[in-house]
């Protein structure tokens, strides 16, 4: 289906789109990102795949086609790798199975140590771990709140190098971020906040180099 | 809370006036349980109402109180009596230590544990206590009758009249925010760890009072005094009158007297009902029967005190500089602060900027006590504080305001007046602009400009780049745990490293 | 080994509903009653007792969170506290009434007597109580570890807020948790009711003895509640059996006192890592 996968008034991110949601710390990223799942109200009206979702609670929208990496990664502590993995999945025995065997493959940190108990698991394992379960049931939009806290470099690039690569397969990706050079490079367009409200749209090279930006991003 | 009204105070006058001046001996007695109830909910009040603390041992005091007097009768007479308000509250201090500083459900199981060690005692320790014969025949030495009644009730009196007046000012809202927000309270220089100690002995102590009445009226002293269904009665009734009103001990125990009576058809149906009742007010009038008469005559729960900034904004404090050297704090592996030194003098003001992740919290709580530092030094003048609690920091002279809320009801505004009106010398403000409308920020940069007038230092995080230019003398730059820019906002906001920080330039560079 | 039974069902509920539930005790009694009671008026096999002892408990146990615990999730740790003691009064007082306080004896899931084997006489009902318990035990440790809906269990548990997030319907899986809890303390209640026999009053030794297990082993850990119930267990045996039972239970209030005082996040306490 093209079209809107999400739409919230003000902007849109369609079918096959990386786009960076942009802004200081208190612009108002997780509180959008949050709206949108249903964890908050929101002045604005979320469309999700077309559908008004005001009334849907959270489970039911993440039921639609929704995947979620929250800020701080929230992996479920107690679980192993492989636990955290299938508890998330809507599949069933086999099917369930074979998911998460492609998903340890797919993240090859992961397969490594497939039996770790979470809590165990460096930040950058964590991380992935976070993407690789909101992607278990092939969401058609994914949400990451500042997937690269924290992390070193090396994994900084990995993980946002796979975000075109989803794209590329349908997928409407949002990336918040606070860094908006590493969010630019790996997005199409972007969009900047602050204190919730859009002050920026625009294509991700045009923002990029816009010498304006680093005033717009520090602006809370 | 408020002082007791008239109301309030005829009602409790009339009870025992009406009993020794109508009522027959059997209804005297009844008087005089419920004000011997009455004692023991009125200590309980202190931890569990006021602190909220999940207290389990105020009935095991009880009974020791009860046996303390039975014990002491016969040789001390009417001596008896403060000697059980001591035996129960020596060991409630002694207790108190390590207990207090558990965490809630860990208190409560540890107040349940003693609990039992008590009751354990009272069955077996014949030798002492009779065993599960208990004791008798001591009550000839201790008040009884009209006069029982008279002294139960003047405790009682005076125990309330006391509770309303401390806890109705400046006691009843530091309580408040020790039971609400424990850290708050922390950074106005409350000492929990002294306030709860107290509420317990005196709670305690109430507690072996009320149980040596008890001994009086009874005759008898058996272990079922230090079981826990006492302690079971103790807290439903405190909560079904009102956990914090100053009568809600009274009118709890006035129905928990009543009820047997009135219900004296359907044996031990009184105990269903009364269970019900409770867990009825909690869903649905969590203040209480007592709350509940003073919403119906119109009286309005008083609004809490909300602080506003005073109009003198001079520091009561002395120190003159606060510094930072070389502050190193690690979680886990990481090092949330690598190393980070600057100072602020009095009459400065200082904004700490830097993206998310790069240790500004930290920062504060380190300097504030809420966490430790693993290395570096902290100083006010030549005072170390890395290793002293949040609130002896904060009587050092240093007051903070905190990212998220922690009060109900509570704001902004709300929150930097109380930090405002301790009359630190230094104050660290933790995003104070957040969701603020532009006009309140203007607002809060003419406060910072007289408070630094007024000769305060302060520290500001916040990310509002141009409330920070307007506001500050000096910018701090954090980036994951190091200081990199420390100058006039001007030149730390031109400063490319700066620049690069906030866009996230440095990673893709790598 | 019954002991284990209720502090398995008390953590389960625990890390559910992020409450105590003090009402938790008084379920293992009416699990007791509800098998003198049924297994009096229906005369049927102990054995077919213990599914209708389990379905019965479980509907309690969903009906005490409804009434005393879910409300109340919002307030201040107080008002649960209050609200659990509360319901353990109301089903204490209720049993009194309904069926008085005098102790009844349960139906034994074996019958009674003993087996000689090698020599040495071992109680039928004792015997029964270990196979039944350890059954049920290695079925709970299945459901979790194992099964799907365990996994979602945990998750739970783990991160209410993220589990909502990936689409776990967390409701129904605390509905579900509460209800284990339930009938796992109510068929306890069965078990032990033969030797120890059925009183209302029972019910905060009960608690008591799960609360400690639980604070022992590490608070919210399923493997730590286990292994303080088996410790509790054979403490107690021990110190009885040399000492008394009076001793016996002193001496193990003391021990949590201790340990409480020593290391307050129990001895298997859950280090860095685990989410408060």
């Amino acid at each position: 289906m093209s079209g809107n996968f999400l739409d919230v008034g003000d902007f849109v991110v369609k079918a096959g789109e990386v786009v960076a949601l942009l802004g200081g710390n208190g612009a108002g990223k997780t509180a959008l990102l949050e709206g949108v799942l249903g964890f908050r109200p929101m002045a604005r009206t979320v469309k999700l795949f077309g559908q008004d979702v005001s009334s849907l609670a959270v489970e039911q929208r993440v039921a639609l086609g929704v995947g979620y990496v929250p800020e701080g990664r929230r992996v479920f502590a107690g679980l192993t790798v492989r636990e955290n993995l299938a508890a998330c999945s809507t599949a069933s025995g086999a099917q369930r199975r074979h998911r998460v065997d492609e998903m340890l493959v797919l993240f090859p940190m992961l397969g490594e140590r497939p039996d770790a108990r979470a809590w165990l698991l460096s930040g950058g394992q964590q991380q992935m771990l976070a993407l690789a379960r909101a992607l278990m049931n092939k969401p058609r939009l994914l949400l990451m709140d500042e997937p690269t806290l924290g992390l070193a470099p090396l994994v900084v690039a990995d993980l946002l190098r796979r975000l075109p690569q989803m794209a590329a397969e349908g997928t409407a990706i949002l990336l918040a971020e606070q860094r908006a050079a590493l969010a630019l490079g790996a997005a199409s367009r972007g969009v900047v906040l602050s204190r919730g409200q859009i002050v920026r749209t625009g294509p991700a090279a045009e923002l990029a180099a816009d010498p304006a930006l680093a005033d717009l991003m520090a602006g809370g | 809370m408020r002082p007791l009204g008239a109301f309030w105070l005829a009602a409790l006058l009339a009870l025992p006036i009406f009993a020794l001046a109508v009522l027959p001996p059997f209804g005297q007695r009844m008087v005089t349980l419920v004000g011997i109830y009455a004692l023991m909910g009125l200590g309980y009040q202190l931890v569990f109402g006021q602190l909220g603390a999940l207290n389990l041992a105020q009935g095991a005091l009880f009974g020791v109180g009860a046996y303390a007097a039975a014990l002491a009768a016969p040789t001390l007479g009417m001596l008896a009596l403060p000697v059980a308000i001591l035996g129960a509250a020596l060991p409630a201090a002694l207790a108190a230590g390590p207990v207090l500083r558990l965490q809630s459900h860990y208190f409560a199981l540890a107040t349940l544990a003693l609990a039992s060690i008590v009751n354990l005692v009272a069955v077996h320790a014949e030798g002492l206590t009779g065993g599960a014969n208990g004791l008798s025949g001591f009550a000839l030495a201790l008040p009884r009758g009209p006069v029982l009644l008279v002294t139960v009730w003047f405790c009682v009196i005076a125990a309330v009249l006391i509770y309303a007046q401390l806890f109705c000012s400046r006691l009843g809202d530091e309580a408040r925010l020790l039971r609400e927000a424990p850290l708050v309270a922390a950074t106005l220089g409350i000492d929990g760890g002294r306030w709860r100690l107290a509420a317990f002995v005196v709670g305690g102590a109430l507690a072996g009072l009320a149980g040596a009445f008890s001994a009086a009226i009874s005759g008898v002293v058996s272990p079922d005094v230090t079981g826990f269904s006492v302690m079971v009665l103790c807290l439903t009734f405190v909560v079904i009158g009102g956990s914090r009103h100053p009568m809600g001990a009274v009118i709890g125990a006035l129905l928990a007297v009543c009820l047997p009576e009135i219900l004296r058809d359907f044996q031990g149906a009184w105990l269903l009902v009364y269970a019900v009742a409770t867990l009825a007010i909690v869903r649905w009038v969590p203040g209480g029967l007592a709350e509940l008469i003073d919403r119906l005559r119109g009286v309005r729960s008083p609004v809490p005190h909300t602080p506003a900034v005073p109009e003198r904004l001079l520091a009561t404090s002395g120190a003159q500089r606060l510094v930072l050297d070389t502050v190193v704090k690690r979680f886990g592996g990481v090092d949330a602060l690598a190393g980070v030194s600057f100072s602020v003098g009095r009459g400065e003001i200082v904004g700490l900027i830097g993206p998310n992740g790069s240790g500004k919290t930290t920062l504060l709580n380190v300097i504030g006590g809420l966490d430790r530092a693993d290395g570096g030094a902290i100083t006010l003048d030549d005072m170390h504080l890395e290793h002293l609690p949040p609130h002896a920091i904060a009587r050092k002279g240093l007051g903070r305001t905190f990212q998220t809320l922690m009060l109900e009801g509570d704001t902004r505004s709300a929150d930097l007046a109380r930090a405002v009106s301790t009359g630190a010398a230094f104050l660290l403000l933790d995003e104070p602009a957040a969701g603020a409308t532009d006009r309140e920020r203007g607002q809060l940069v003419s406060l910072l400009h007289r408070l630094r007038d007024a000769g305060r230092g302060v520290v500001i995080v916040d990310h509002d780049i141009e409330l920070l230019t307007r506001a500050c003398d000096r910018l701090v730059c954090l980036d994951r745990g190091k200081v990199i820019a420390i100058g006039r906002p001007a030149e730390v906001r031109a400063d490319p490293q700066v620049r690069a920080s906030f866009l996230g330039l440095a990673e893709v560079a790598a | 080994m019954a002991y284990a039974l209720v502090a398995l069902g008390f953590v389960l509920a625990l890390n559910a509903a992020g409450a105590v539930n003090f009402a938790h005790g008084d379920l293992v009694v009416l699990g007791g009653a509800v098998a003198v009671v049924v297994g009096q008026s229906t005369g049927l096999a102990a054995p077919l007792l213990l599914p209708l002892v389990a379905l019965a408990l479980g509907a309690a146990g969903i009906v005490a969170a409804r009434v005393a615990i879910l409300p109340l999730a919002a307030r201040p740790p107080e008002a649960t506290f209050v609200a659990t003691i509360a319901l353990a009064a109301i089903i204490e007082h209720g049993l009194t009434v309904t069926l008085g306080a005098a102790p009844r004896t349960a139906p034994a899931l074996a019958g009674s007597g003993s087996f000689d084997i090698a020599g040495l006489a071992l109680g039928r009902q004792p015997l029964a109580i270990v196979v039944a318990g350890s059954i049920l035990v290695a079925g709970v440790w299945f459901l979790l570890e194992r099964t799907q809906t365990g996994r979602r269990m945990r998750a739970v548990s783990s991160d209410r807020h993220m589990a909502r997030a990936v689409g776990i319907p967390v409701g129904r899986y605390i509905m579900l948790s509460l209800a284990l809890a339930g009938a796992l303390a109510g068929i306890a209640g069965f078990l032990l009711g033969h030797q120890f026999l059925v009183a209302p009053t029972q019910g905060a030794g009960h608690m008591l003895k799960a609360y400690i297990a639980v604070a022992l082993g590490g608070w919210g850990s399923v493997p730590g509640a286990l292994l303080g119930a088996l410790g509790i267990g054979f403490f107690e045996t021990f110190v009885s059996a040399g000492f008394g039972d009076a001793w016996a239970s002193a001496a193990l209030y003391v021990g949590i006192l201790v340990v409480l005082a020593v290391r307050p996040q129990g001895l298997f306490g859950e280090p860095v890592g685990r989410r408060a």
